[in-house]
């Protein structure tokens, strides 16, 4: 059963464009239609706040304003591309039918994640993970409301950046930070 | 007599006016130019007909040189008239430099004007009509603003845009110009940007115009467009849907009367270059021209 998509998301001009709904057989056309499956496909799980995408359940694969859709083979070659250029996972890599959208990918976020810790004064001092996703002070930054799963992977590179301490707390979410 | 054109509205009656105006007082001599230059032997005196052939011969190489000395002091007369006709454009130019640097209409008769004089405001950077009217400076900024939307769109369109989308896409920017007012943000034309694109070409940069049909349109690619593929797209923009232009091989050999192959190997080469792309529905195949 495919999710209906709410009328505040403003589709691109490209989606009405029927060649948009077959896979470009010049590869340099190619590349910019992938391109452009990338950005709608991330745009609206970020904007819709969807953190996974159901392959089958995915309204975005099929335009009836114009009559167009995507074959299965079609889809599975935008998906392969998307996981490839680091904008989603596989929860199920054998399958591949639930794929995690990552709004951010870790490394954004983690850079993101520091710089708010410098102007914020978080240096040398300590918060949890609990108040990066939902914290007061982090109103606007791209990581509110992230996944904490994805938080941990940003967390991973900042220390192996040097730029921050984990700390096993009584909860998850209550694992402390310490950045440097 | 006062200009009449300085008190009448913007048309092109003032044009007419101005023209007139300015050839009002021929040169005096010129009476005589305007007709048949050859002298007639009876304007000369009574004792060379009286002479035999030869002598009628030598008058022949006199009448002659008549002729090249009246040609050329009807030549020096012409000059003199153009020299004036210049004085009094520029003249005209200072007077009606808001109009031309603000009204497209104005500034698009007025370059008609210009050009049988071989007047080119455009081209001239310094010296008068570079620094008076400053248009030149405003073609070229204009320009630099159409390249950067060509080139911005030819990863969309392979390299091939209407003028009309230009100005669209210039227009929802806001981009401001030198001469552009706040309250007529559409101080440029369609005629503008397509005079813009052929000083770009002059400079030997790739950029063209080319006629699509009923479109005008630039293109930014320096590959050749032949015959074949200009015809495709002239059928494609006759065949629009919604702001698409679109063709199939079928409907190619039946409008252009060409053969399936040649058909299908014009549309395989704008597929190539990325001018088109493939809609393929079931067994149909669909040829695509984004905006």
């Amino acid at each position: 059963m495919t999710a209906t998509i709410p009328d505040s998301f403003k589709f691109p001009d490209f989606y009405n464009f029927p060649p948009f709904f077959t896979i470009q057989p010049v590869l340099a056309t190619r590349e910019k239609q992938l391109g452009q499956w990338r950005e709608l496909i991330l745009r609206y799980h970020t904007d819709l706040k969807i953190k996974t995408l159901v392959l089958h359940e995915c309204p975005l694969w099929k335009n009836p304003k114009i009559e167009r859709e995507l074959t299965g083979d079609e889809i599975r070659l935008v998906m392969d591309d998307f996981v490839t250029s680091g904008h989603g996972e596989w929860e199920d890599p054998q399958t591949r039918t639930r794929c995690r959208i990552l709004w951010r990918k870790p490394e954004q976020l983690a850079s993101d994640i520091y710089d708010w810790a410098v102007s914020n004064g978080y240096v040398n001092s300590v918060c949890t993970v609990f108040e990066l996703h939902s914290g007061e002070d982090v109103n606007g930054m791209s990581f509110q409301g992230a996944d904490e799963e994805l938080l941990r992977r940003a967390l991973g590179i900042l220390e192996s950046q040097g730029k921050c301490a984990l700390f096993r707390g009584d909860t998850s979410s209550e694992d402390g930070i310490k950045f440097f | 007599s006062s200009y009449p054109y300085l008190r009448s509205p913007p048309s092109s009656s003032r044009f007419y006016f101005f023209m007139k105006w300015a050839l009002q007082s021929p040169p005096p001599a010129s009476r005589i130019f305007n007709h048949n230059i050859y002298i007639l032997p009876t304007q000369y005196p009574m004792s060379h007909r009286r002479r035999g052939v030869g002598a009628a011969r030598a008058g022949a190489k006199a009448y002659t040189k008549k002729a090249e000395e009246m040609n050329a002091v009807s030549l020096a007369r012409a000059m003199e008239t153009v020299e004036k006709l210049e004085v009094k454009l520029e003249g005209f130019a200072k007077t009606h430099k808001h109009e031309i640097q603000h009204d497209p209409a104005f500034r698009a008769k007025f370059l008609e004007m210009c050009a049988p004089l071989g007047v080119d405001p455009l081209s001239a950077e310094k010296g008068f009509w570079g620094n008076m009217l400053g248009i030149g400076e405003f073609y070229y900024e204009l320009s630099v603003k159409v390249a950067e939307v060509c080139l911005a769109s030819r990863s969309r369109n392979g390299g091939i845009i209407r003028v009309s989308e230009v100005k669209d896409i210039l227009t929802q920017r806001g981009t401001k110009f030198k001469f552009a007012d706040s309250k007529n943000k559409s101080s440029y034309s369609e005629e503008d940007i397509v005079t813009s694109v052929k000083k770009l070409s002059k400079l030997g940069s790739g950029f063209r115009t080319v006629e699509v049909g009923k479109s005008m349109m630039i293109v930014s690619v320096p590959e050749e467009l032949d015959d074949d593929h200009m015809k495709v797209m002239d059928l494609a923009e006759e065949n629009r849907c919604g702001a698409y232009g679109v063709v199939t091989v079928k409907g190619v050999t039946a409008e252009l009367g060409w053969d399936h192959d040649r058909a299908k190997r014009a549309l395989e080469l704008l597929l190539g270059k990325g001018m088109a792309w493939l809609d393929a529905v079931g067994a149909e195949k669909y040829y695509w021209f984004p905006r």
